[in-house]
């Protein structure tokens, strides 16, 4: 059987081409042929993903589509004659780039707005979250699979025997980007810096949006919280790992997530998580987080205190985090994309 | 021990009670980076005149020194060129702007009359 996987972009740090890996890595141990393109692809891929134009199935190959952006090349694909199997990792809406990437806000609306077309297109679908696949319904698909996305955070590394050292350390991983909300993370960080710890510090992992957003966040920082806030991209494995042991609470409080793959990292690290319960976190991070809704950002400070500094809760969150994590095992995942491959052969 | 049940009430309590003895006094709100549903005035403005980030003018390959070196040149080579295209488009994105700036003042001003 052949597979082949079509993206719409491909770089070493986006989530969806390691997914995208994973799954080759696992059609290959079953025996299983096909590559991998992507209409806009990342040097620094070094050939690991091929370009769009490489792209030339048989009839009887099988198509999976990758939908996260919008590609206009991409939509071509839908004319190959093969069975196709439509996987939806959900575009963020174009309102929180307006203001910021004009043209990256174009290409969600426009990829939010061509969904149907694609759903119409697509004999099978499977989305990585129930988020997603509500959103893959609403767009007209009739049965979504849900396949979370296929991650195994133990590949970072074990947790840290102890507690992290001081000072406190409050971490937040996902690009810069102004859904992903890092704007409030810094400003819950000065918070609680002013009300019960003042050399606590934040880490922010994450490739920028555009150079201009992220001096935008730097100059927040500099203004509200000098020196306390630390920002860190293209990091290796070892050094995320090292982050993720050094930091004393997880704070994610953005407004819009298709699965939120960091959350789950947290847990693996036993990090107690504060996040706020929009699109996926909820689903993912189960009852193992602290979920806040609450505008008021001095709730959310005060919430990071407890996750900080009391010790029964942070055990509590752990036991809850290490279910949660176990209840995404990569088993249950591989089982299910199998079985929707095969049907589709 | 507080239950993660229990934390988010726990939290709120606390924070009204900081607030009552005078903390979170500060307010950040202005710092705020909100979403937009529609491009300002504003924007088109500040977006009118184009001003490429050079810092962006690099290849990211894992020996893509000596490339970024030679888009740079190029770059300095033909900047009297891309000077002039610049500031062509600069002069029609600003006129343009304007032009919607004083249209949406007419439309506003139709509109309050109409209204009267």
């Amino acid at each position: 059987m052949n597979v082949h996987q079509v993206l719409s972009g491909a770089g070493p740090y986006d989530a969806v081409t390691n997914e995208a890996l994973d799954f080759r890595a696992r059609f290959t141990e079953w025996g299983w042929g096909g590559r991998d393109v992507a209409a806009a692809l990342d040097p620094r891929m070094d050939g690991r993903v091929a370009p769009l134009t490489a792209l030339a199935p048989a009839q009887h190959d099988v198509l999976l589509i990758h939908y996260s952006a919008y590609a206009p090349r991409v939509r071509r694909v839908l004319e190959l004659p093969c069975r196709k199997l439509l996987l939806s990792h959900n575009i963020t809406p174009a309102r929180w780039l307006w203001a910021h990437e004009p043209m990256t806000a174009v290409q969600c609306a426009v990829g939010r707005s061509q969904l149907p077309d694609f759903v119409s297109a697509c004999d099978a679908f499977a989305a990585d979250s129930a988020f997603n696949a509500g959103e893959l319904r609403e767009a007209g698909a009739g049965e979504v699979t849900v396949l979370p996305v296929l991650i195994d955070p133990a590949r970072l590394g074990p947790p840290a025997a102890g507690e992290p050292s001081r000072p406190t350390t409050l971490l937040f991983v996902g690009r810069l980007m102004p859904h992903k909300r890092q704007d409030e993370v810094i400003r819950a960080l000065t918070l609680y810096a002013r009300e019960h710890d003042p050399h606590a510090r934040l880490v922010l992992v994450g490739e920028p949006l555009t150079a201009r957003y992220a001096a935008e966040l730097h100059q927040l920082a500099d203004a509200i919280a000098p020196g306390a806030v630390r920002f860190e991209r293209s990091l290796s494995s070892a050094e995320l790992a090292a982050r993720y042991r050094e930091a004393h609470a997880f704070v994610c409080l953005s407004e819009h997530e298709g699965f939120c793959i960091p959350v789950l990292e947290a847990l693996h690290f036993g990090v107690p998580v504060v996040a706020r319960p929009a699109g996926a976190v909820p689903e993912v991070a189960g009852d193992a987080a602290l979920l806040v809704a609450d505008e008021d950002p001095a709730v959310v400070a005060e919430l990071i205190h407890l996750a900080v500094s009391d010790a029964a809760l942070r055990a509590e969150l752990r036991r809850r985090g290490a279910a949660r994590v176990a209840a995404y095992g990569p088993e249950r995942t591989e089982a299910a994309l199998r079985s929707l491959l095969e049907s589709l052969q | 021990m507080t239950s993660p049940e229990e934390a988010l009430a726990l939290a709120r309590e606390r924070a009204a009670a900081a607030r009552a003895r005078g903390g979170y006094a500060d307010d950040f709100a202005r710092f705020a980076i909100d979403p937009v549903d529609a491009v300002t005035l504003e924007h088109l403005l500040e977006w009118a005149v184009v001003e490429p980030d050079l810092s962006e003018l690099r290849s990211t390959r894992r020996y893509g020194a000596p490339i970024t070196f030679v888009k740079r040149l190029l770059y300095r080579a033909l900047r009297q060129y891309h000077g002039q295209v610049l500031a062509q488009q600069a002069r029609f994105n600003i006129q343009l702007a304007v032009f919607v700036g004083q249209l949406a003042d007419r439309v506003e001003r139709l509109e309050r009359r109409h209204e009267r």
